[in-house]
């Protein structure tokens, strides 16, 4: 049969399966015994999903039905997922003057994005960082802002700025005192100099304003296609299982099961150039969430590449997706995903010279560090 | 049901045949550090306690040794040479129960205080003030050159172990201070003081936020609050004790009193 086959497409792995079914069907919680529970807050907790594991059963099971171990575990997902919401959004409230004086929209990715939207895919979700996308034009003056307001970057060694300052879709990660996360500056949503350039000027122009607070986000089609690209070309796939639960939710909201909204994700993905990505993102989704439409777009997006190649990465993708737990041995799979996403990133050229300044300086700091003791 | 699960095993690789390495692993991530092989012991306790430190945000947790007796607990807050786990020790020895010596587990829906019983961890000079103390007292091996200095860990009695799934209420919060030439000196502290010593030395309070803040709340209303200076470790064991019974009829009738009511009507510090 075709690509459309599903029989034919790979299963996630057995030890990630418990996850993804109480994930699916929450309200079959109630029949888990304690050694089942056991093995799956662990699982949970290790990929990031303990809090939207929480959240998906509370809202389908009575809590009094669960032991009350189970009730505290989950409530721990939940307390934790809340810390992190808090934290994002003040540093959002930190940063709202300091951007005030900049022209242009200031549009929030990812995390930040679900948050200040109040989509149902932020509730028990672990944001990581704050992803802020302005244009280019502005960015300049914004890092001097912010620099002035007591932000500063992690890592400010002169080959990693120009790295990032040159090749990447953003700045190095920010810090500031008081401030329990990151903040990264994005102008663009993948590098520069990438396989895929999306059509940056179009997610500015039609970004949606958010009621009531001076940001903006992308569109339900570009906030898909973000996810789509964030793990499918930007990423080693390796536990990123959370990241592909985020495209799940996003392609759920359209919805893809209807014929337009398929129609409407395909134009705008053909726009940005994004089609073999979806299709790949298509293709996990079917695997692991049974996300409904994939099945159809997996069809409608077969001929947009090798649909071998496709499926090819499906099956090494799925085999690292997964937390630490489910994921042993699987080394040269892991270094095929790492090569390809490098590959993705930058062109061969530049690729070598990256690799190559990181070398030289890997060797210089360990030389330094073997001097240190003797000159003490 | 197992709040973590924690798997110690040995560093693989080339250096692990010239200088043998343990790590520990939870929710597959390397929580510290490599330890030498054989202090594997002391790894084990402070991984174990960094990974419930950051996980275990359904309670609140309290940087704390705490004891009981009679189901009503002492908690003592950890301040940097407070000699806290020598005197939870001492105290263990002398007819209370060990709760824990690392963390003041605290339940947020009624702030009762739970136990988290494991051996408690002693370190350079208290390991021979508690042998002195009590010749009797189970000791493991010595672990020289860790990070802390030497450690070594007292075995907790067979009855502190029976009662590991007893709650206990909280009575007393009492901030100990090893001080030479002091002997014992008890001095009362404002319960608002006691409450931001407690939260600021919490593993957890920042993130539980509100919950937090209740349970914390009710824990001090509940407890008398003590400075305590000491040189004489038998006579600061004393005087807890009697500290302890003495502020029993107190506890009572303010239990009697909603906890609402409470808040409203208590005079001026």
């Amino acid at each position: 049969m075709n690509a459309g086959n599903g029989s034919s497409l790979p299963r996630p792995p057995e030890p990630v399966r418990p996850l993804l079914a109480a994930l699916l069907q929450p309200a079959s919680a109630t029949q888990y015994d304690e050694s089942h529970w056991d093995r799956l807050i662990p699982l949970a907790r290790s990929a990031r999903l303990l809090g939207v594991l929480a959240h998906r059963v509370f809202e389908r099971v009575d809590r009094s039905s669960l032991p009350d171990r189970v009730q505290r575990h989950l409530d721990a997902g939940l307390i934790e997922a809340r810390f992190r919401r808090q934290k994002t959004l003040y540093l959002l409230h930190t940063i709202k003057p300091i951007l005030a004086a900049h022209p242009g929209p200031r549009v929030l990715l990812k995390g930040a994005a679900y948050i200040a939207q109040d989509l149902p895919l932020a509730h028990g979700r672990l944001p990581t960082d704050v992803d802020l996308m302005v244009p280019r034009a502005s960015l300049d003056g914004i890092e001097r802002s912010l620099q002035n307001a007591g932000w500063e970057f992690e890592k400010n060694e002169a080959y990693d700025q120009h790295y990032y300052r040159a090749w990447s879709h953003e700045l190095p990660p920010m810090i500031a005192a008081g401030q329990a996360m990151e903040l990264d500056l994005h102008h663009a949503i993948l590098p520069p100099v990438g396989r895929i350039r999306p059509d940056t000027a179009l997610l500015f122009a039609e970004a949606i304003h958010v009621q009531g607070s001076p940001f903006h986000v992308l569109t339900p089609l570009d906030q898909v296609l973000h996810a789509v690209v964030h793990l499918v070309h930007d990423s080693d796939f390796v536990g990123r299982l959370r990241d592909l639960l985020d495209i799940d939710m996003l392609l759920r909201r359209l919805p893809l099961s209807e014929r337009t909204s398929r129609a409407a994700l395909l134009e705008r993905a053909h726009r940005h150039g994004m089609e073999q990505s979806l299709h790949l993102a298509a293709v996990l989704c079917r695997c692991w969430f049974d996300t409904p439409g994939c099945q159809s777009l997996i069809a409608e997006t077969a001929d947009t590449g090798s649909a071998l190649y496709g499926r090819g990465i499906a099956r090494l993708a799925g085999r690292v997706l997964g937390p630490a737990s489910t994921r042993e041995g699987a080394t040269l799979t892991k270094l095929l995903l790492e090569g390809r996403s490098h590959w993705l990133r930058m062109p061969p050229w530049l690729l070598a010279y990256h690799a190559a300044s990181k070398g030289i300086r890997n060797l210089k700091l360990r030389a330094t560090k073997r001097e240190r003791p003797a000159e003490g | 049901m197992f709040d973590v699960t924690v798997d110690l095993r040995r560093v693989r690789g080339i250096r692990g045949h010239v200088r043998p390495q343990c790590e520990l692993v939870c929710d597959g991530i390397v929580e510290q550090e490599p330890f030498p092989l054989d202090t594997s012991l002391p790894l084990l306790e402070w991984g174990t306690n960094f990974a419930l430190a950051t996980r275990l945000f359904c309670y609140l947790l309290l940087h704390a040794g705490v004891v009981e007796r009679g189901g009503r607990a002492i908690v003592m807050p950890a301040m940097p040479g407070s000699g806290k786990s020598t005197l939870t020790a001492a105290l263990t020895l002398r007819g209370f129960r060990l709760l824990s010596d690392e963390f003041g587990v605290v339940r947020l829906q009624d702030a009762r205080l739970l136990r988290m019983l494991r051996p408690l961890a002693l370190k350079n000079e208290s390991i021979d003030v508690i042998r002195r103390f009590e010749s009797t007292a189970v000791i493991g091996p010595r672990f020289p050159k860790t990070r802390k200095g030497t450690v070594a860990h007292l075995a907790p009695l067979p009855s502190h172990v029976d009662a590991r799934h007893e709650v206990a209420d909280p009575a007393l919060v009492v901030f100990p201070r090893f001080e030479p030439g002091a002997g014992v000196v008890l001095e009362p502290v404002r319960k608002t003081r006691a409450f931001a010593r407690l939260a600021v030395n919490s593993f957890n309070y920042q993130a539980l936020g509100p919950e937090a803040f209740e349970a914390l709340a009710q824990l001090v209303d509940e407890s008398s609050c003590w400075q305590l200076r000491y040189s004489d470790l038998g006579g600061a064991v004393k005087a807890l004790g009697e500290l302890l019974d003495e502020t029993r009829p107190t506890e009572e009738g303010m239990r009697a009193v909603p906890r609402s009511l409470r808040v409203a009507s208590r005079p001026p510090e």
